[in-house]
């Protein structure tokens, strides 16, 4: 059975973190935004399982679940935002949103 | 049952290292009860019994100020009792009181629930408080984002089209920051746990044993991209220059005593997580972390108080101006690794800058109106005619933020001065002094609207929102805070001690 290096893992954790960073930068979509930071997250998720099994510490393993309550609270949170916004504006586009300016 | 076992079953229960965050939570629990059981017409009984509940936890925790557990780790080295924690501790929980005292105010012209706001704030800063003592970076990372959460609810709390833009744009540069600063605690766990590099650990979130393993390995490429990032995402909290485009806009769309909160607490949670982070467990990136630090106070420093020239809403200007205090606090953490009394002026001048801005707070919130975003210049016309008690707790805070000697706001800024004089870091000295300068001439904009201008009333200037009388509570409050911005920069006396004690 061929087995994937710790490189392999963090190289795609790596790529996976970019791709969720540079969405949030570019994308104008608010709810594409917000699967891009969700993304994020779990790029972290990832190298964190890989490092924990090479390392043979449990540490990492306990983490994610932490990690994942943390992104099921946010989620939570940010879509009854972006529900109320959208209530209120009827967009969610984030070149639309620019009324708070001095 | 033996005396003795009681005391020993006593010696052993850790959970009395944290009584004042669990008491914070059970009060927070109380809250949602009271608002069960009381019906609607008493619905003032909810923020006296939240004041009257954090007056109690902040004399429990002041008079147990050396308390048993100081210079311990208890739970399996999640959590570092240190002087520090204990200088927090008060810390938030002054700044909550005050929260409270000005969500009063400001809630009182709104047709919102009430319960959940001073619940969210009471479990928001437990949170702060854990992660003021804590030294483990999975409680780390949980406790900071029980905060932003938190917070996320709060910025939007009044559901108007601009709170929520401003929730929303909180939410997306809040979780951005959050996962840049998780990535980089998953690569420090990763490196310092590896099998093949020498000193490495089982327990590599710790941070006694992660600084161990960077001592151990101070070159090492992995180790220092983590350190970036967890850097940056830090910056983002407190609002150092790169990051620092979530500040005005957000600021302008909270709610005045959320923006009050932000402002003093969130800033002041990025502080000490710096102080952990780059002052101890990075101690031995020196090479990286000095050079990161210098450049985010400079810039800082610059941009706050250049940017802060230009606002005509005070709210947008004092977030500005908060930008450019984190960039003196910047300095003070820069100047740690060389001149130790730093972490002692660093704590005196976050409180000097509580005591301030809540009195500045205080008063932007009797002038809101319905709207809360709207907050100009121009309304605070005619206040010291109008509202003479207001404009001098206005002067006196304003006057402290821009360093006045001899109000605190001065002797904080002063501490600093002399903590990176000591440090040798003197062109970031200079840069700071052109910032003082600077300020002074926007905050004597605002003291000047207050005092010298007279309300036109002519057709084509819309008026200013009402004006709110102040209450019993809230004058006690702006008093206290107003008396003690005069005497702590006359005299420091214990607090000082306190505060620069180890």
């Amino acid at each position: 059975m061929m087995t994937a290096s710790l490189n392999a893992y963090v190289i795609v954790s790596a790529v996976l973190f970019a791709i969720g960073f540079f969405g949030v930068l570019v994308r104008r979509n608010t709810l594409i935004v917000f699967m891009s930071l969700e993304l994020m997250l779990i790029a972290s998720t990832l190298a964190l399982v890989a490092f924990s099994r090479v390392n043979g510490t449990m540490d990492g393993n306990v983490f994610v679940f932490f990690i994942l309550t943390v992104a099921a609270a946010e989620v939570a949170v940010g879509l009854a935002i972006i529900v109320a916004l959208f209530r209120r504006r009827h967009t969610v586009q984030i070149d639309q949103l620019d009324t708070l300016k001095n | 049952m033996d005396i003795s076992v009681l005391q020993t079953l006593a010696s052993r229960n850790l959970w009395g290292a944290i009584t004042p965050e669990i008491l914070l939570g059970g009060l927070a629990l109380v809250l949602l009860v009271i608002e069960l059981l009381f019906p609607k017409e008493h619905a003032r009984i909810v923020p006296v019994a939240t004041l009257v509940g954090l007056v109690t936890i902040l004399g429990g925790v002041v008079f147990n100020a050396p308390s048993a557990y100081l210079k311990q780790e208890t739970f399996n080295g999640l959590l570092l009792h240190s002087h520090g924690g204990q200088v927090m501790r008060v810390f938030f929980l002054l700044s909550a009181i005050m929260v409270c005292v000005i969500a009063r105010v400001s809630l009182a012209k709104q047709s919102l629930p009430r319960v959940e706001f001073y619940h969210i704030v009471l479990v928001v800063t437990a949170a702060m408080m854990l992660l003021a003592q804590s030294n483990h970076l999975v409680l780390f990372f949980v406790a900071l984002e029980t905060v932003t959460i938190g917070l996320y609810i709060l910025v939007s709390y009044y559901r108007t089209s601009l709170t929520l833009e401003a929730g929303l744009k909180y939410l997306v540069m809040g979780a951005l920051s959050s996962s840049l600063m998780l990535f980089g605690i998953v690569l420090l766990y990763g490196v310092a746990g590896n099998p093949v590099l020498p000193a490495h650990t089982a327990q590599s979130m710790h941070y006694g044993q992660l600084a161990a393993f960077l001592a151990a390995n101070p070159h090492n490429f992995l180790a220092s991209i983590g350190i970036v990032l967890v850097l940056a995402g830090v910056a983002f909290k407190i609002g150092a220059f790169p990051f620092q485009i979530w500040v005005p806009d957000v600021y302008q769309g909270a709610p005045t005593p959320v923006t009050a909160f932000l402002a003093v607490s969130s800033k002041a949670v990025g502080f000490t997580a710096l102080l952990a982070l780059a002052g101890t467990v990075f101690a031995s990136y020196a090479w990286l972390v000095a050079p990161v630090l210098t450049f985010f106070a400079a810039t800082t420093l610059l941009f706050g108080n250049f940017a802060a020239l230009t606002q005509h809403n005070v709210k947008r200007l004092i977030g500005l101006s908060g930008v450019s205090h984190a960039g003196f606090l910047l300095l003070g953490v820069a100047a740690v690794s060389r001149a130790p009394m730093a972490v002692g002026a660093i704590y005196f001048y976050l409180f000097a800058y509580l005591l301030a801005s809540f009195a500045v707070f205080g008063v932007m919130a009797h002038l809101a109106g319905a709207n809360d975003a709207d907050q100009e210049l121009d309304h605070y016309a005619g206040l010291a005619k109008d509202r003479p008690f207001l404009a001098l707790v206005l002067a006196l805070g304003l006057g402290s933020l821009a360093g006045i000697p001899p109000l605190v706001g001065f002797m904080g800024k002063l501490f600093i001065f002399i903590a990176a004089f000591q440090a040798g870091l003197y062109g970031l000295l200079a840069i700071a002094v052109i910032g003082v300068v600077v300020s002074i001439y926007y905050y004597f904009g605002w003291i000047k609207a207050a005092f010298f201008e007279t309300w036109g009333k002519s057709a084509d200037t819309p008026a200013h929102p009402e004006r709110t009388s102040v209450d019993f509570v809230t004058g006690f409050a702006l008093s206290a805070l107003a008396l003690a911005v005069v005497v702590l920069g006359f005299y420091q006396g214990p607090l000082g001690t306190w505060l620069s004690g180890r």
